[in-house]
């Protein structure tokens, strides 16, 4: 953890003293176009934040950092002058950008919108700006700009002010996005519904970081058009947004380092280029970012760090260099203190899980019919039953309060119809899926940490190496084999590791109602039976309720208290164990196949 | 048939496959076993081109396929059926089905062919694929690989998630499409039982190579696979 701050703070000193001296080497014209496009460059990098690292693709930061040029140029044009006033200024534009931003989020990520949903909201945002700075008349300057009594700095001086804070906000990104919350950021991008089926409010978690995101861009926009002298409405329209996204993209979204580089190479090479050879330059950039979308998919940046890792091992020695870091950071995973002993709650007797005449239809087609179950602690109820009986959505309607078309669903007493998945997580529901659900492109820690995050929030500025997870969870994690590969990808896990990382993931929310969706699939039978003594053991020690989808009769048998048949969407049995796996109706449908 | 010598490959970085070599004849069924985690999947995406192979040499229906993309290996006639549920959420069971055909002219034959096997989807033909339940999206997945008619196919972990009675029929359409058009298929399985009473031969792989091979009829063969199943 110490080794991460040192190395930040080498970095940036290194980078802060590079900025102090490059005036001296570098000509006034030079200093003046990287200034402009260092101010760019910060807004690159709230789109990288939002796009690359969240996957919200925007194309309104423009207006955002529009709402920064416009607030200091309309504050300073008519009602205040002095630096402190400007500064107040400055503080206005972003609380504003941050307010429009909020809005627009709380607009664009309703839970279900489409990425694409959120892509035409952002679309619609700078057109909108555009149209309001346009319409202003005298007031806004119209099309011909506003200029403003700025403050006179040398050019010298405006390169090491958006230098300086080019590398602030940097700096600040860079510890967002390596810290634990920075972790969520990527699980959201990875798969929005596991996220909320871990109990994370993730529309939540978007319009937080959209309002910040545009309170940053709009802190560029407000130092840009004290720079500038003169407010132009172009720099808050939607060629420039996307123009934002096309340098975030050539440089390699998801990379921080990409977006930067590529706002500021594109925008000082065309600044060179477009004096001498103005079309022939715009011409080249759309060739450029045509090749980069079609050969270097990943930005121009992620090729070469992977072009120069090969090159650097082809020379043969990194191997060794590399296993020894990852022991460097070796990760660790504690047990938590089992203080839950006091929290087993007080309904110990009566049902946890209730459902009375649960319906679901899709269209015309009836999968569930007036389903009644309950289900207490410590009980496992198996549930068998030929394929498209409606098992899963009998889960689906568990988790997700939204799902059942009629009847009435209760966890621990309290009816959840339609509360979304997160809701019933705090019920205490969790589910695994039916194929492996797990954050392809976060580490196995990584993906435990995400779902332990609903129970301890997750830092947006540390990065810790240990992670304290619930017995059972970490039972499920050694049993299993995971603890050695904790810093593995958990995309290059076979199909039954990730079965088991899953598992321990819904175990990590603390359930005390666990929907288990064929947890063995894919499993060989030495697994099967480790997975079998963890969800024995659940039951027992830990009173939960478990509700177990399986095929594997043998496996059913084994672990079962109650079996329920489903067929065609309607309970047909539902018994102890020994009674229905042995009964004639449970052989036809099941075992032989036609009823 | 198939000819695979020193194969070796993975994902990014981390190496899966190391040095795998194996040989499978016209009409036959192959199951390749092991634990998980070591390389049976892997080694299905190598083979079908979606994944890079890193060395060896890959020869399929006669051709050396080596670093072919996916689809040029369809076209030679494979089919691959993978683990992941990959059909289209958002289309019709139908749709689905008349994607894998690239003329139209047989599809009504072919469909009545695999109405014969699964007949739930049958009835289900002009429903969205996203609605069918997990194990209706296996069947869906496995008629649309049949479709074609492939002169290979190759099947990742299909009993998952199957209730018993259509294992029992996929078993019966497999063997029956191999005596028919002698039709080789390459099997990756969990469920031991299912595998050999379909194979003709199986292999184990253990960290990402053959370690055994033996024919599925011999007296204790499952016995043997299983030591290698072991944790």
């Amino acid at each position: 953890m110490a080794a991460r701050w040192q190395g930040i703070l080498t970095v940036t000193t290194l980078l802060a003293a590079a900025l102090a001296a490059s005036p001296s080497v570098l000509d006034d014209y030079a200093q003046q176009i990287l200034a402009q496009a260092f101010f760019f460059a910060i807004a690159a990098i709230t789109v990288d934040l939002l796009w690359g690292y969240t996957g919200v693709l925007t194309f309104g930061q423009s207006a955002f950092f529009g709402i920064g040029v416009y607030t200091v140029a309309l504050a300073l044009a008519y009602y205040v002058e002095g630096p402190l006033a400007t500064a107040g200024a400055i503080v206005v534009a972003m609380a504003a950008a941050a307010l429009v931003g909020a809005g627009v989020g709380w607009l664009a990520f309703f839970d279900r919108a489409s990425p694409i949903y959120v892509a035409i909201v952002t679309l619609a945002l700078p057109v909108v700006f555009t149209q309001i700075i346009l319409s202003g008349g005298a007031y806004t300057g119209s099309s011909s700009g506003l200029p403003i009594p700025a403050p006179f700095l040398s050019v010298g001086q405006w390169f090491w002010i958006s230098g300086g804070l080019l590398l602030l906000v940097a700096v600040g990104a860079y510890v967002l996005v390596t810290s634990d919350a920075g972790r969520i950021l990527v699980a959201i991008r990875e798969n929005e519904d596991r996220c909320r089926y871990l109990g994370l409010r993730t529309s939540r978690l978007k319009i937080a970081l959209m309002a910040v995101c545009s309170a940053v861009a709009a802190l560029a926009g407000a130092f840009y058009v004290l720079f500038a002298t003169a407010a132009a409405h172009n720099y808050g329209d939607f060629s420039f947004g996307t123009e934002m996204v096309v340098w975030t993209a050539l440089g390699g979204r998801g990379t921080l380092v990409g977006p930067i580089l590529g706002t500021i190479g594109i925008n000082y090479v065309s600044a060179v280029l477009g004096g001498n050879l103005p079309f022939v330059w715009l011409l080249f950039v759309g060739f450029a970012f045509v090749l980069v979308v079609v050969y270097l998919p990943q930005g121009v940046v992620p090729a070469l760090v992977s072009g120069m890792s090969r090159l650097v091992r082809s020379l043969g020695e990194t191997r060794s260099r590399i296993l020894a870091r990852s022991v460097v950071h070796a990760a660790s995973l504690r047990a938590l203190p089992s203080a839950n002993g006091a929290a087993t709650t007080p309904s110990e007797d009566g049902p946890v899980l209730e459902l009375r005449g649960v319906s679901k239809r899709f269209g015309s087609l009836q999968v569930l019919e007036g389903v009644n179950l309950e289900a207490r602690r410590g009980e496992v109820v198996g549930i068998v039953g030929p394929n498209g009986a409606g098992k899963t959505t009998l889960l689906r309607c568990i988790a997700d309060g939204r799902e059942q078309s009629s009847g009435e669903v209760r966890v621990g007493g309290r009816r959840i119809d339609g509360l979304p998945p997160q809701e019933c997580v705090a019920l205490g529901v969790s589910r695994k899926f039916q194929t492996p659900n797990v954050f392809d492109a976060l580490t196995v820690l990584d993906c435990l940490r995400v779902a332990r995050a609903y129970r301890t929030p997750a830092s947006p500025w540390r990065r810790s190496r240990t992670l304290e997870l619930p017995g059972p969870a970490l039972h499920a994690v050694e049993v299993s084999g995971l603890l050695p590969r904790l810093n593995e990808p958990a995309g290059h896990l076979s199909h039954g590791a990730k079965q088991a990382l899953e598992l321990a993931m819904v175990l990590a929310l603390e359930p005390t109602v666990l929907l288990l969706d064929e947890p063995t699939a894919g499993l060989t039978r030495d697994e099967r039976a480790a997975i079998g003594s963890v969800l024995r053991e659940l039951a027992r020690s830990h009173r939960l309720s478990l509700l177990l989808i399986e095929h594997d009769l043998d496996f059913v048998r084994e672990i079962s208290t109650r079996l329920v048949v489903l067929h065609q969407g309607k309970i047909l049995l539902d018994g102890p164990l020994a009674e229905v796996a042995d009964s004639e109706l449970v052989r036809t449908i099941y075992i032989g196949g036609k009823p | 048939m198939i000819a695979i010598q020193a194969l070796e490959g993975g994902y990014g970085e981390s190496p899966v496959l190391r040095g795998v070599a194996l040989d499978v004849s016209r009409g036959e069924i192959f199951a390749i076993l092991g634990k998980n985690g070591m390389g049976k999947t892997t080694l299905l995406k190598t083979l079908m081109g979606l994944l890079p192979a890193k060395k060896g040499r890959v020869e399929l229906l006669g051709q050396d396929v080596t670093g072919w993309p996916p689809y040029r290996i369809t076209r030679l006639g494979v089919s691959y059926v993978p683990q992941e549920k990959s059909i289209f959420q958002d289309l019709t069971v139908e749709e689905n089905l008349r994607l894998a055909l690239r003329d139209g002219a047989s599809f009504d034959a072919r469909l009545e062919m695999i109405a014969s096997w699964f007949p739930v989807l049958k009835a289900r033909l002009q429903q969205r694929a996203g609605t069918l339940s997990g194990g209706e999206q296996k069947m869906l997945l496995i008629g649309r690989a049949l479709l074609t008619r492939p002169r290979l196919i190759l099947v990742d972990e299909i009993t998952e998630g199957l209730q018993p009675a259509m294992i029992t029929t996929l078993t019966e359409v497999l063997a029956e499409e191999r005596r028919a058009h002698r039709l080789t298929v390459v099997l990756v399985e969990q469920n031991v039982g299912f595998a050999l009473a379909l194979a003709d031969r199986y292999a184990v792989l253990k960290g990402g190579a053959v370690v055994e091979t033996g024919r599925a009829s011999e007296a204790g063969a499952r016995e043997h696979v299983e030591r290698y199943l072991v944790i």
